[in-house]
């Protein structure tokens, strides 16, 4: 309709501000919300989305030079094979950093199994013969990009200039620096280059089986098929898969945690702001159905006007979402964020969906009721109530200021709007405080990694060397503060069909230093320690036994304490390797976990500690749910510019409707004596009186809150309670004096403009 | 249920009558038991036609008014909008009614406040079904009539009190409804403001429009073709004012000058 | 009569036809003039009263004309006549006689007669609106005239209300 589409036009000239206001404010929503559901998707499983996008073969198997593969062809359950690649160890020199990397020799087609995805610059091309693609995150641990130039070292000390032609992501193995040496992909030419000694390199084929739960079989088939002198190693996608997630699970619930809560806010604020515009308008309204809309008309025209701003909003925010994903990406690092693109377009329907139905609805429904009432309600200026004698009695008799009294009275006046206001407040408090005790926590778990499970900075393998003189390497360098035997053994839960991980680090007499919890470490043989998921699902309580085979040995656990453990899916038990030994299991051979000195960077470390080796040390990181966890900083604090942004929008329409509703008691007041000034500052009241209910409702909703929910998150994923800390009291009384300050604000700057308006002009019609 | 001309309402053809109501009754419920606002009202109006309601503040001749125009419904009786049967509409097609036949001037002029006069003159066109050209031809046409021209860009909150109420007749008249119906147009305007006002409803009277004027003042109820006496919610007279102007008058006639 | 043609002869002496004529200036048709005899005869009595006198103008070509001044006395009547504050308008009650005295001469339909009264008080506006309208905008005495008889006729109607109101 030709009339409907000019009335929009000229409300959004009248009031522009209110609409590019709530523009922002869809727009900042659905931006944030799409970026959560981006790094929910990356951060929960990147390796499923990558391993899906690059076709991964289920087991990597490093063979001799001279290996036969083709028997892996006829094996049962294979559906393809990737390679045999010549693989050879080198240095790699960039300026002045240098790392082991391991190159592949691959041609200039892109494999069909085990595809790298390239996520900069381009793969091989025998155009460039001296060009090299790098797994991505090696490339940013070396700062090397394509066009970059490098030096690559071969074991016999020749270099050979190369190129880098691109980068990227890889679902062969793990993130480096977790996983060594760094993966390069080069034409077999420059492979032969830097290494030509045949003897001196490896073959690396992949296996994609038709069932990839079967790997256990697959590989005892392959090396039975090959021969065990043949293998030189083996890595299935599980290994991979654990490798990559590090703390993900924490990350993930973080998110998802903040992207429903903010959306419920969010909706909020978007219901407040359209049903704050249709309220301040009822008079127009109704006249305009003295024009000849119907009240059908008036809906839908309300309705189409805010649905236009949601939308213009919600494509503004999938924009800047698309925009912002680009270097939040090199943020994080590599391969965290690898193939999540593609899934966003669901979830941004989804979301899109959502706050298009909150905006219809909040609009619709002010609406509809305005539309229910006859238009002669438009016309018969509203008479002035009883109220008014009532309040100017209160205002009098009182000692108080009146202009409190007034103000504190005006606020809760009309009880619906107050409570709606009060409540559209007091969420996006309660989730600031929230966000600090988050902070808060995240801090802890930075500066105190212990403290969650994770003293031991360093994995050390074998490798390639024998167990004694890995032993020795690690015993005799000084920034180790302790090392402790490690050992992984499945073991099967009692009466499931599922195997958990269980570990087996230190000894009864010098236990692995974790994280207790609740009761104590184990001290003797047979005690152990389990994660709070492992006990849900056993259902066990600390202090109970446990009977479990062990690698194949049944084994009586004493569960002395409970452990905070982030790894292994939160389902985890502990115990020193003499138990196993007690029990007539044969361990398998062990990794070292080493606790560094207090002020070690692993970084250092693990270089020290590969170049005494030679390279041939097996060096890993432990991955720190922290470490990843540090996008959540930035993260927060843009989900508190939101949050603000919603708050604001509360506010700004609480003091809209709330001045129409109150300026004929103030002409009226004003009338008879109230200064300009008294009536500023009944209205500033009114406001802060809202926001100051408001700000003590959400911050004792966060604070009772906050820790709840983060000790809920680890339990459900098995971490188990005791991670969190609670809001810091300085930072949460910030937060709450910068909301009733913003309400005093956002209430002065109107009321002065109400003060000032000649007092007839506020009583007339 | 009768039909118009059944009942001897008006002298003349049944096809010449615009607005006719019969019995017409508006009850309120009130906290201090029910209020007859309305009893049984008969009214008539021809097209073309002057009509003036007088009657004092609470007589219900602005409820007898927003019952008419459908901007209330009727409690009962009946009313005939140019021989259709309106009474009983829902507030749609009372809507749709008033798109086409009616036009509204109001005492406290009640423009739309966030448009410029222009749109609020406009906007009664296109819902009355003009094109965006008609619309805009129609609004320039009235205003140079009302000598609003200068107004057309500002927003009512700009506007004096005479230029409000120009601007909503211009709008009542945006969309050549049959039937102008005004309640106390001049009751918030000085008397130069409601001069002008008087002579613009006089105008257009007198190029052919059916104004119903509820009113109590009487040099605006003096320029009308009939006078409808309300008191306490009834009919009391309802006579024609002599077209022919009695011998000349003069201020004589009602004050004597001595010295 | 008297005083406004004696203030008229304060500004300057004139005889009667000038005087009517100024008048008719002063007021145009909002209020009727006086005929020139009652000019000459309320000269006449003023000149009685000593307020004014009269002197014969001899012209060539005309008929002698009757040039009036005012006197001293006169002058000091009109200075008494402004500065004194004028009596109330006195309201013309005879339809309130009417009303208020009907039923004793036997009216029972005060209703009719009050609608009588009303129609009559409607045309007469009826007829000052449309002098109104064809007065110029710069007369401005003539306007404020019909304007004030418009308002009192406006007084007229509300009383007529309240009549009704309270009695019938």
């Amino acid at each position: 309709m030709r009339a409907g589409l000019r009335w929009i036009r000229a409300d959004l000239r009248a009031r522009p501000g209110q609409a590019v206001a709530m523009v922002l404010v869809v727009a900042g929503v659905v931006s944030a919300l799409l970026l959560s559901a981006t790094l929910l998707e990356g951060a929960t499983d990147p390796w499923r989305a990558l391993f899906t996008q690059t076709k991964g073969a289920d087991i990597w198997l490093r063979l001799s030079a001279g290996a036969d593969v083709r028997p892996l062809g006829h094996m049962d359950g294979v559906t393809g094979i990737a390679g045999p690649y010549r693989a050879s160890a080198a240095t790699l020199v960039r300026g002045p950093l240098t790392a082991p990397v391991q190159m592949w020799a691959m041609g200039p087609v892109p494999p069909a199994i085990g595809q790298p995805l390239i996520r900069q610059g381009r793969w091989l091309t025998s155009a460039q013969p001296s060009g090299v693609v790098l797994e991505a995150s090696f490339a940013q641990a070396v700062r090397a990009r394509a066009g970059s130039t490098l030096v690559i070292e071969g074991l016999d000390g020749s270099s050979v200039r190369a190129r880098v032609l691109g980068v990227a992501y890889s679902s062969d193995q793990g993130f480096y620096p977790d996983q060594t040496p760094g993966l390069m992909w080069a034409l077999p030419g420059l492979v032969s280059r830097v290494e030509p000694v045949r003897r001196h390199t490896v073959q690396i084929a992949g296996i994609r089986l038709a069932d990839p739960s079967a790997t256990g079989f697959a590989v005892q088939q392959a090396v039975t098929q090959l021969g065990s002198g043949a293998v030189l190693g083996v890595s299935t996608w599980r290994d991979v898969e654990r490798s990559m997630d590090g703390g993900d699970p924490l990350l993930g619930l973080l998110l998802a945690l903040f992207g429903v809560v903010a959306l419920g806010g969010a909706l909020l604020a978007i219901g407040n702001a359209a049903g704050g515009r249709v309220l301040v308008q009822k008079q127009d309204l109704a006249m305009l159905k003295t024009l000849g809309f119907t009240p059908a008309q008036l809906v839908g025209m309300l309705v189409a006007e805010h649905a236009a701003l949601g939308l213009v909003g919600a494509a503004a925010g999938v924009v800047i979402a698309r925009l912002a994903t680009v270097p939040l990406m090199r943020q994080v690092p590599a391969g965290t964020l690898g193939a999540v693109a593609p899934l966003q377009a669901g979830w941004a329907a989804l979301l899109v969906g959502g706050i298009g139905i909150a905006v219809l609805l909040a609009t619709a429904l002010p609406g509809w009721r305005a539309g229910r009432v006859w238009p002669v309600a438009a016309i018969r200026p509203p008479a002035p109530g009883k109220r008014l004698s009532r309040l100017a009695r209160a205002a009098l008799l009182t000692h108080l200021p009146p202009a409190v009294v007034l103000g504190t009275r005006a606020a809760f006046t009309r009880r619906l709007p107050a409570v709606l206001t009060i409540g559209g407040l007091a969420l996006p408090v309660a989730m600031v405080t929230i966000g600090i005790g988050f902070w808060a926590t995240l801090d802890q778990v930075q500066r105190h990694p212990g403290e969650i499970g994770l003293a031991a900075a360093l994995t050390v393998r074998p490798g390639e060397l024998d167990r004694a003189r890995a032993q020795r390497i690690v015993a005799a360098d000084p920034e180790v503060a302790a090392a402790y035997r490690s050992v992984t053994v499945s073991a099967l839960l009692p009466g499931e069909t599922s195997t958990i991980t269980t570990l087996g680090a230190g000894t009864s007499a010098r236990p692995f230093p974790f994280h207790v919890a609740q009761g104590r470490l184990y001290q003797a043989p047979g005690e152990a320690v389990a994660s709070q998921g492992l006990l849900d699902s056993v259902h066990l309580r600390v202090g109970q036994y446990l009977r479990m085979p062990v690698d194949g040995v049944p084994v009586i656990f004493h569960v002395v304490g409970r452990i905070i453990e982030p790894e292994y899916g939160g389902q985890v038990l502990a115990y020193g390797l003499d138990t196993l030994t007690q029990a007539g299991a044969v361990p398998p051979p062990p990794s070292y976990s080493l606790v560094l000195r207090p002020g070690i960077s692993p970084a250092s470390a693990a270089a020290r500690l590969l170049r005494v080796s030679g390279g041939r040390l097996d060096v890993a990181r432990t991955v720190s749910p922290a470490a990843d966890l540090g996008i959540v900083r930035p993260m927060l604090a843009g989900l508190f510019g939101i949050l603000g942004l919603i708050g604001l929008t509360c506010l700004l329409t609480a003091s809209a409707v709330g001045l129409r509703d109150h300026l004929r008691d103030i002409g009226a007041l004003r009338a008879m004596g109230l200064t300009p000034a008294q009536v500023v500052a009944s209205l500033v009241t009114r406001m802060s009186v809202l926001a100051l209910t408001a700000a003590v409702v959400g911050v004792a909703a966060g604070l009772s809150l906050s820790s709840r929910l983060i000790n809920l998150a680890a339990q459900v994923y098995g971490i188990g309670a005791g991670l969190s800390s609670p809001p810091p009291a300085g930072a949460t009384l910030t937060a709450a004096t910068v909301a009733i300050t913003a309400a005093a604000l956002v209430a002065l700057i109107p009321a002065r403009r109400a003060a000032r308006i000649p007092v007839a002009a506020t009583l007339g019609p | 249920m009768t039909r118009v001309g059944e009942v001897p309402c008006c002298d003349g053809p049944a096809s010449h009558v615009l607005l006719r109501s019969v019995g017409l009754t508006k009850v309120f419920r009130t906290d201090g038991g029910p209020v007859h606002a309305v009893r049984g009202v008969d009214l008539w109006l021809r097209r073309g036609e002057f009509v003036a309601v007088m009657g004092p503040s609470g007589s219900g001749k602005s409820t007898l008014l927003h019952a008419l125009g459908g901007l209330e419904p009727a409690t009962s009786g009946e009313i005939w909008l140019d021989g259709q049967r309106v009474d009983g509409f829902s507030q749609a097609r009372w809507a749709v009614l008033r798109r086409r036949h009616i036009g509204f001037v109001f005492q406290f002029f009640n423009l739309v406040s966030n448009m410029t006069a222009a749109d609020n003159v406009e906007l009664a066109a296109l819902i009355g079904g003009a094109s965006r050209r008609a619309a805009r031809a129609r609004r320039e046409e009235l205003f140079g009539e009302l000598e609003l021209t200068a107004q057309a860009d500002a927003v009512p909150a700009q506007l004096s009190g005479g230029e409000q109420q120009r601007v909503a007749l211009a709008r009542a008249l945006a969309h050549r409804p049959s039937l102008l119906l005004t309640d106390e147009p001049t009751g918030n305007l000085d008397s130069t403001n409601s001069a002008s006002v008087l002579r613009l409803l006089s105008r257009s009277h007198a190029a052919g429009q059916a104004i119903l004027l509820v009113t109590h003042d009487a040099r605006a109820a003096s320029m009308a073709d009939r006078v409808v006496s309300l008191f306490d919610g009834m009919i009391v007279d309802d006579a024609p004012l002599p077209s022919v102007p009695p011998p000349r008058v003069t201020a004589r006639d009602v004050l004597e000058l001595r010295g | 009569m008297r005083l406004p043609l004696l203030a008229l002869l304060a500004k300057e002496p004139a005889h009667g036809y000038e005087l009517k004529g100024q008048l008719e200036q002063i007021f145009g048709d909002a209020y009727p003039s006086l005929n020139i005899g009652q000019v000459y005869l309320t000269l006449q009595r003023l000149e009685h009263a000593g307020l004014v006198r009269s002197q014969d103008v001899v012209q060539t070509a005309r008929p002698n004309k009757r040039v009036y001044e005012l006197t001293p006395a006169g002058r000091d009547a009109v200075a008494t006549w402004v500065e004194a504050p004028s009596e109330a308008p006195r309201i013309r009650d005879d339809f309130f006689m009417k009303l208020a005295l009907g039923p004793l001469a036997g009216v029972t339909d005060r209703l009719g007669l009050i609608n009588r009264q009303r129609r009559h008080y409607l045309s007469v506006m009826r007829g000052l609106s449309r002098l109104a309208e064809a007065t110029a905008e710069g007369n401005k005495i003539p306007r404020l005239l019909i304007e004030g008889a418009m308002m009192h006729l406006q007084a007229d109607l509300d009383w007529l209300q309240r009549c009704q109101e309270e009695l019938v």
